[in-house]
């Protein structure tokens, strides 16, 4: 009797030995864990990172940016600065759809001007500016012309939610974005199974000699964490990144996996509920006591092992020192706790109790709410945590105003000018809901929004910082990391040290099985 | 006619219990906070590009407009759009069955192979020393109170370090890899089986330790028949009625309610696109998932009451 189920075993071990003996990966083929899918095919509406990843796969823009954030030649191989409202773009040669057409001035013009179609319901309108005409000069060059100066017009087209689509067949009814990808990008899609897997293959049209490297990459949707660490460990996928510091450790121990933490202009944050009178937070002297008594370090070193930094309403990614020598940052912080208690007790308020909402979606943001609930009770704050879906954290805040204070990040983008205008709610439409206005940190957001870079606006910046501090209304925590793990027994990879929001993989066209 | 006397009132009971499900999906899912919009969106939606979305999908519509046109449309085979995708979600649903069916089966097959032969035993033994009751007491505790997130989530993290053969995520068809296949679901087939072990454990040894006690059984011993025949000629059999019951019950818990384990184990089946539907405010997905999914659980217990039927034919004479 005993024989029977030993020989099952071993023909077992042997299959097994075989499916482990697989390699995952055939010529010319990168896998990437996507912890994410996307919300939407439209890439001039979805506000998602999950969905940015994805169209940066298959659609491109007019300009890019470097390790630097400066700004590079992208579909547009120049372009002219005339005068501070007047660009002339002039797009590549030979750049081509994934269909074959080549890329025209038309589809610019009317890219842009589906971005700023109100049917569209695309945010991206607002980075753009006031743009009074668009004209085509030839089939290759386009002048646009602003109403005034927008500092952001030019970092704004970098983003992919500028993307480039192809006009012509969007009005001839072939190409519906809302359902299908058609761009220019290196890959172009194949398949897709919804919430599983992608296959993209390469755009043979992409403009760049012997670019894309991979002939074709696999996506695999695997939101669990211990999952996409199981399928890196056993080679099913290539690269991935994670959010929570823990996992790359994790994998620290294996020497065919290699990680690569990137610097971004992100940061995660608390918005704080300034309008609801149900709120103690209603009271400003409420909100700067939690914006002292926040201890940014403890959330650094114990949420992120001490990977990620202090950050500031302008982001320290960006290389400047606006809001470093407020008093949240640079007093002690028995001092700030000392303050803030003199604060609660100003303000009637000495031991607040406080809703701190997170979605549950994204872990290392409950692992932030408790750290910070921890540090603020030494100040006399009640924090209870709430972990909600994504749906009614997004409702709850930017809809009906109704929390206290939630845990989340900010994309900072490529310039500093663009991520602080979420603290001016005439720009940034969406707070409206819990962010009270300061007419004149709104009208100072305006004006550095039209100053170009220079040692003015980084005065201005300095002076906005006191007052996004004074109102304590949306509070910056620390820097988002991007943790990029990848097999480097299986792939070749070339990733940026620093990059604007969700550009992890602005070089996936260099990816590459490796030899 | 017997069985068709039989079945007609369970039939009418079960087009009501349709109408409260679609009902009742519908509802919830427009009362849960946030939608669509949100989803897309994220943290830019405006009033404007919620009332744009809105209107594109109908959703600006009256409730009851809205249901009934999911109700009439459905009767026409058409279950609706996934709002990400703009695909048909009927085809979704269909393309991801076999792969619910298939954990369902090896959760099942699990379940009763372990199960029923303890529950049996356990039965048996019970009569005889107190052991052999706190045997079946103890695994079916055990099996019943360990949740599926829980004992999911120890296994993912332990095969996710040490692959020891079996693979977390992943998923390959089996028509594609048979034995990557494997690798892939045998993890949360066991994670899901584990409560159906317990069940039908439970539900075996009390069956059979009930028909222990009837008459024909203590006939049989006077006759002087031999146990494994006592067992197989008249226990099993007489046992297997409420035994039937649970398992059907549990198939048809499988089929819809594998939510948790799809999702933990990244298995790309039903329960994982229903689950990832809830959290993108997707309600085609939500509604059509949910209603076939009672349409699935109904009738297998409709079946089970054919099997009551044919198994005793005095359940059929009585109703």
């Amino acid at each position: 009797m005993p024989k029977k189920p030993r020989t099952s075993l071993s023909v077992l071990a042997v299959m097994a030995g075989l499916g482990l003996a697989l390699p995952a990966q055939a010529q010319g083929v990168i896998t990437w864990g996507k912890p994410a899918e996307i919300t939407g095919f439209d890439v001039h509406v979805a506000g998602t990172v999950a969905s940015w990843e994805m169209y940066q796969m298959v659609y491109e823009t007019l300009l890019i940016t470097d390790d630097e954030l400066s700004l590079q030649a992208g579909l547009a191989e120049s372009w002219e600065e005339e005068s501070p409202t007047r660009f002339i773009f002039t797009l590549r040669e030979g750049a081509a759809f994934s269909n074959g057409r080549a890329v025209d001035a038309q589809d610019v013009i009317g890219s842009i001007e589906r971005i700023q179609n109100p049917e569209i319901a695309s945010y991206w309108a607002h980075q753009l500016g006031e743009i009074v005409s668009m004209e085509a000069l030839d089939d290759r060059r386009i002048v646009i012309e602003l109403a005034r100066p927008h500092a952001t017009f030019l970092p704004a087209l970098a983003h992919i939610t500028a993307a480039i689509i192809p006009v012509q067949e969007y009005r001839d009814g072939s190409f519906d974005p809302a359902r299908e990808m058609l761009g220019s990008g290196p890959f172009m899609v194949e398949q897709h199974n919804q919430d599983e897997s992608w296959t993209l293959t390469r755009n043979p049209h992409y403009g760049r000699d012997g670019y894309p490297r991979a002939d074709r990459m696999e996506v695999a949707i695997i939101p669990d964490e211990s999952a996409r660490i199981a399928a890196l460990r056993d080679g099913r996928i290539d690269f991935t990144t994670f959010e929570n510091p823990d996992a790359p450790q994790m994998l620290g121990t294996a020497g065919n996996i290699a990680n690569h933490p990137i610097q971004t202009t992100n940061y995660y944050r608390f918005d704080v509920n300034a309008l609801s009178e149900d709120s103690a937070f209603h009271d400003r002297r409420v909100r700067q006591a939690m914006n002292l008594a926040l201890d940014r370090d403890a959330i650094n070193m114990l949420v992120f092992n001490g990977t990620s930094a202090v950050d500031y309403p302008v982001p320290a990614a960006f290389g400047t020192d606006a809001c470093h020598d407020l008093d949240t940052y640079a007093l002690p912080r028995d001092e700030r706790l000392e303050r803030a208690r003199a604060l609660l007790e100003e303000a009637g308020q000495p031991s607040p109790q406080v809703e701190l909402m997170a979605s549950s979606a994204n872990q290392v943001l409950g692992r932030i709410a408790q750290v910070a609930q921890q540090s603020l009770a030494e100040a006399g704050f009640q924090v209870t945590i709430a972990s909600v879906p994504t749906a009614e954290y997004l409702q709850r805040v930017f809809t009906d105003g109704d929390f206290d204070f939630s845990a989340s990040w900010l994309a900072g983008y490529t310039d500093p000018s663009m991520v602080i205008q979420w603290w001016n709610p005439n720009f940034a439409v969406w707070n409206l809901a819990f962010q009270e206005e300061i007419p004149e940190l709104s009208d100072a957001l305006a004006d550095v929004r039209s100053t170009p870079a220079s040692p003015e606006r980084d005065q201005a910046l300095r002076d906005i910082c006191a007052m996004i501090d004074e109102g304590a209304n949306l509070l910056a925590l620390v820097s988002k990391v991007d943790y990029v793990a990848y097999r480097s027994d299986q792939i070749e990879v070339r990733l940026a040290d620093r990059t604007g929001s969700a550009n992890t993989w602005q070089h996936i066209a260099e990816f590459a099985p490796a030899d | 006619m017997r069985l068709v006397v039989y079945l007609l009132p369970r039939v009418l009971a079960a087009l009501v219990t349709l109408f409260g499900v679609s009902v009742l999906v519908f509802l919830s899912l427009r009362l849960l906070p946030g939608g669509y919009a949100d989803i897309l969106l994220g943290p830019f939606v405006t009033a404007e590009a919620r009332a744009i979305i809105a209107q594109r999908y109908g959703l600006d519509q009256p409730l009851v407009l809205q249901y009934l046109r999911w109700v009439w449309a459905m009767l026409g085979g058409d279950f609706g759009i996934s709002m990400v995708t703009q695909r048909p979600v009927i085809d979704e649903l269909l393309r991801r069955a076999p792969v619910t069916l298939q954990l369902a089966l090896i959760a099942l097959g699990v379940a009763l192979a372990v199960g029923y032969p303890l529950g049996v035993l356990s039965g048996t033994r019970a009569a005889k020393t107190r052991k052999g009751r706190d045997f079946g007491r103890v695994i079916g505790a055990m099996g019943a109170s360990v949740p599926d997130f829980v004992l999911g989530s120890v296994l993912i993290f332990v095969f996710s370090v040490w692959s020891l053969w079996f693979r977390v995520g992943g998923y390959v068809p089996f028509s594609t890899d048979p034995v990557g296949n494997l690798r892939t679901m045998l993890l949360p087939g066991f994670t899901l089986s584990v409560f159906g072990v317990a069940l039908i454990l439970r539900t075996t040894r009390d069956a059979v330790l009930r028909v222990m006690t009837e008459g024909h059984i203590t006939a049989a011993v006077a006759r002087g028949d031999p146990p494994r025949v006592i067992i197989r000629r008249h226990i099993l059999r007489n046992a297997a009625i409420p035994v039937v019951t649970v398992v059907a019950t549990y198939f048809g818990f499988l089929l819809g309610g594998a939510v948790i384990v799809e999702v933990l184990f990244s298995v790309p089946g039903v329960g994982l696109y229903i689950f990832n539907g809830l959290l993108n405010r997707d309600y085609a997905i939500v509604q059509a998932g949910v209603l076939l999914a009672a349409v699935v659980f109904i009738s297998i217990n409709m079946l089970a009451d054919v099997l009551y039927a044919l198994i005793d034919p005095r359940v059929g004479a009585t109703r």
